[in-house]
């Protein structure tokens, strides 16, 4: 498993994305309120570029005629068929159990301090978002 | 997975205008000052809404702020280089509504610029694009006109007509739209839309929603294929080929069956149908596959393709830029390799007298392109 810097915290701040390329593999990074997730960049459905998609909440399932918002900013849908999933989970939300794309690790950690320059004292806000893949 | 040398050709890519005043040189300048201050005037979706972004693949819009596939470039680079497309059959977008137009003179004017705009600015910039001439079939024998004007084009290569026109296409209002495209060996083909513009879009009245007035396409292609049977169409055009786009496909097996069980007892109420009416659908009349339906298991499908005689009535379409493209590498279902190369090009090759040809792009799939 290898670890990859994608940003600095401080440059990825909630509701925004990156898309980084490890390997052969292209996989989008989130910041959900303050959480991180990772998705494979590719829809089970026909291979579409996931995570180029709208970053949204949805309306959840209710009784007819009742219409209820709910996980702002929570899903990424599909740019193509508008596949609904749940960024921190991957899972579909048409069918979670079956239809699911590719979660990664991600931490933020604190960058390391190089000897050579002169150090202070780090807070998490200075830290880095890192892809375990 | 495709083999990438496969050649693909898709029967319906649609492009935009950039603007509206690109129609201008097409059109008289009384035509130009109605359309700068009343714009087009098509009627409209019908209040419905639509997926994607604003019914378009997301990635389909540029980021400067322009239309999606309005520019040849742009066609290429999200679509004609990505997949080892052959040839593509533009069936525009912007214009599709011209027959549901109240004056039948701007509706052929706005054919005439639209199929002039589309050799000029489109088939002549790349030579795997080919194009549909658009008509006003409001005036069927003036739309023949255009077609027999627009086809002097070697690119133009069939004509297009929409799925919600006043009455279905087997009337004999139509003659002479399709003696043109017999005479010229060009294929009639029919854009889903426009449903409910003129009547009520399903035989129950309104739907509220999206998904349901997607359901009238196929309503309204049931109903054309039942005309064109008994109003006599293919025997009075025997070389006439019809293809029905973008409104399903899996519906046809049981239609054929049902149309062939009622045909046996009320065949005299139209004696000129000498023969069951599935042989006529399956002789003069093609379905391309977007949006293709996926069904519980694959091989499901599988077998609706052998009794549909897939290999001689289905064929690709993508339908881009829209919401519901379908990719040529994963949207089909399993099938044998043969059945495959005619789905993805041989049987639209055939329809549409398209020369075959080494693909420049076929081996040299830009990666960073795909998914």
């Amino acid at each position: 498993m290898g670890r990859h810097v994608v940003a600095k915290l401080k440059h990825f701040p909630p509701g925004s994305r990156r898309i980084v390329q490890v390997d052969d593999q292209s996989i989008g990074v989130f910041n959900v309120h303050g959480n991180f997730y990772a998705l494979r960049n590719r829809c089970p459905h026909q291979g579409a570029p996931l995570c180029r998609g709208w970053i949204c909440g949805t309306l959840v399932a209710t009784r007819a005629f009742e219409y209820v918002y709910a996980r702002e900013d929570e899903n990424i849908k599909c740019p193509w068929h508008g596949w609904e999933f749940e960024i921190a989970t991957g899972r579909s939300v048409f069918n979670p159990h079956r239809v699911r794309v590719t979660t990664y690790e991600v931490t933020v950690e604190p960058a390391e301090a190089d000897p050579s320059i002169p150090t202070f004292p780090v807070t998490v806000e200075d830290g880095l978002v890192i892809l375990h893949v | 997975m495709v083999d990438e040398q496969y050649p693909v050709i898709d029967c319906d890519i649609h492009q935009f205008l950039p603007n509206l005043q690109a129609l201008y040189p097409y059109l008289s300048r009384a035509r130009q000052e109605d359309l700068a201050q009343y714009g087009l005037r098509l009627p409209g979706a019908g209040g419905y809404l639509n997926g994607g972004d604003r019914g378009y693949r997301i990635d389909a819009w540029p980021e400067d702020g322009g239309r999606p596939s309005s520019t040849v470039a742009m066609l290429r680079e999200q679509h004609l280089d990505v997949y080892p497309i052959e040839y593509g059959i533009l069936l525009g977008q912007d214009l599709r509504g011209i027959p549901l137009l109240p004056d039948a003179d701007f509706a052929a004017a706005l054919a005439t610029a639209y199929n002039d705009w589309m050799v000029e600015h489109w088939l002549a910039q790349d030579d795997r694009l080919r194009g549909a001439a658009f008509i006003a079939s409001q005036q069927p024998a003036q739309a023949a006109q255009e077609i027999e004007r627009a086809a002097a084009h070697p690119g133009v290569v069939a004509v297009v007509g929409i799925n919600g026109v006043r009455v279905p296409y087997g009337q004999r209002v139509y003659d002479p739209i399709f003696a043109a495209c017999e005479g010229l060996g060009l294929p009639f083909m029919i854009h889903t839309g426009g449903e409910g513009t003129l009547g009520q879009p399903t035989p129950v009245g309104y739907p509220s929603y999206y998904i349901e007035i997607r359901q009238a396409r196929q309503m309204g292609y049931m109903a054309h294929l039942a005309s064109m049977v008994f109003e006599g169409l293919f025997t009075r055009f025997p070389r006439l080929q019809v293809v029905f786009v973008e409104g399903g496909y899996t519906w046809l097996v049981p239609y054929l069956w049902k149309l062939d069980s009622d045909w046996r007892g009320l065949r005299r109420h139209t004696p000129w149908v000498e023969r069951a009416p599935s042989e006529y659908i399956l002789e003069h009349c093609t379905f391309t596959s977007q949006p293709m339906e996926m069904a519980e298991r694959a091989r499901q499908l599988s077998t609706v393709f052998e009794w549909a005689h897939a290999d001689q009535t289905l064929m690709f379409a993508s339908d881009y830029p829209h919401w519901d493209f379908d990719s040529p590498e994963t949207s089909l279902p399993p099938m044998p390799e043969p059945m495959r190369r005619r789905v993805l090009a041989e049987t639209a090759r055939e329809l549409f007298k398209l020369p075959p040809r080494v693909l420049a792009n076929a081996s040299a799939v830009p990666e960073s392109a795909r998914a």
